[in-house]
């Protein structure tokens, strides 16, 4: 891009770029939030035997088409970013719109799922397995909701030129989001 | 490649030209290490080798998360400084996870036991013969437990610090400051009445102010189970 940029991008004692050591640590932080929760869950399962029967109501198959999205919605982010880096923002901005489709398709999925749960009688209060089901997969489902957001903020951006280099910033945060969800998915669905 | 990317500094980030993935090669590497960890519980139940779902499960979601960390978030070639950061963060968390886990994981101890957990495996094991019919007609976990009395739950439970007796003089009691209530003292029940002990039994005496050290209980009982607890209590006290 012709244009300057503003100082903050490229000022960087550590020789990575600020947004993307921004995005680092943000991560890091999410490591704790997501490693505790799910280390918690873990312990307990293995404490509680008599979970096993609560949790062989959660649905293998809807949780298997979710990580299926969450995959290849990883794909289109990747290939965001190599089109970025390449300077087509258009077709960053195509991919990533793309992204936000996998986002809303899972997220309706997520939805139907919950629906199909709570109408019979699995709520989060139910018992501790459903409370930590509804947490976890929350707290997550949180984080699709806000990087569909932020990633339709940058596809706007991208589509005219501007700002690439965000179009990575925002592809490491969502390949986090699926790495979160590649350990839900044994979690929850298929060693439960 | 590199002429548009946001960062020209002279020392490169090591992250302009790097790398060549072949993306959509490591997405169907991805794909089908998917397709096995969903197949992992099917070979598993064929075969009765829980350790094959385990592994399949587990094993594979380590194998796609560290190839989507390394190819798709390019940490393989983020500066050494950042992988110190992230791994401080893991080292940290599982550090907070190993410290609970000897609590969480067991029941009892040598001086301690969890008789909430204890109480809630044995609850939850004993549901399974009933299904979920049972637990779903109850609207969740309250399902009452096939022989509760409130005669032995307060042997189980509350005489582990008040005694079978009562008296504030369990095994569990004694190193206890402030020592636990005896119900047979008419002191103890001035300005005490039956929905007090109901609350304290429910919701631990540190809803009223009182001591901590008498936890909650109300998770493991249902109302009705807390109001013949509570009258059971009640009987100790002297006319």
């Amino acid at each position: 891009m012709g244009h300057a940029r503003p100082l903050a991008t490229s000022r960087s004692a550590t020789g990575i770029p600020t947004g993307r050591l921004a995005v680092w640590w943000i991560l890091a932080s999410e490591v704790v939030i997501f490693g505790g929760l799910l280390g918690v869950y873990i312990m307990h399962r293995i404490g509680h035997p008599e979970w096993a029967e609560a949790a062989s109501h959660t649905q293998t198959w809807v949780g298997a088409i979710n990580t299926f999205v969450l995959l290849t919605s990883s794909f289109t982010a990747v290939l965001a970013h190599q089109a970025a880096e390449k300077g087509d923002g258009k077709k960053a901005a195509k991919l990533l719109g793309m992204t936000i489709l996998g986002a809303l398709t899972f997220l309706v999925i997520k939805s139907l799922e919950w629906t199909n749960e709570i109408s019979h009688g699995y709520t989060i209060t139910a018992n501790t397995f459903w409370s930590f089901y509804y947490t976890a997969a929350g707290l997550h489902a949180l984080h699709v909701i806000a990087g569909a957001i932020i990633m339709g903020v940058v596809a706007f951006d991208a589509y005219r030129g501007r700002e690439l280099h965000r179009v990575e910033l925002i592809g490491i945060y969502w390949h986090f989001v699926d790495v979160v969800w590649i350990f839900l998915f044994p979690l929850l669905y298929i060693a439960k | 490649m590199s002429e548009n990317h946001e960062n020209n500094e002279p020392q490169g980030d090591g992250h302009d030209d790097g790398h060549h993935v072949n993306y959509f090669r490591i997405y169907v590497v991805l794909l089908v290490l998917f397709l096995i960890s969903v197949a992992g519980p099917e070979v598993g139940e064929l075969t009765g080798l829980r350790w094959i779902t385990l592994i399949t499960a587990f094993g594979i979601a380590l194998v796609k998360a560290n190839l989507v960390i390394n190819n798709f978030m390019h940490l393989r070639w983020e500066k050494k400084l950042m992988k110190w950061v992230l791994a401080t963060s893991v080292i940290l968390m599982v550090l907070m996870v190993a410290g609970i886990a000897p609590d969480v994981l067991n029941h009892e101890g040598r001086n301690w036991q969890n008789l909430a957990a204890q109480a809630a495996v044995e609850r939850g094991l004993g549901e399974d013969d009933h299904g979920e019919e049972t637990m779903l007609a109850e609207g969740g976990a309250e399902a009452a437990p096939a022989g509760f009395s409130a005669a032995s739950s307060f042997g189980t439970v509350c005489a582990t610090c008040h005694g079978a007796g009562g008296q504030g003089d369990g095994p569990a009691g004694a190193a206890l400051t402030p020592a636990p209530a005896n119900f047979t003292d008419p002191a103890f029940w001035e300005g005490r009445d039956r929905d007090r002990v109901l609350t304290v039994i429910r919701d631990g005496a540190a809803s009223v102010g009182g001591s901590a050290l008498m936890a909650p209980w109300g998770a493991l009982y249902t109302e009705e189970q807390l109001e013949q607890v509570t009258d059971y209590v009640m009987a100790f006290r002297p006319n």
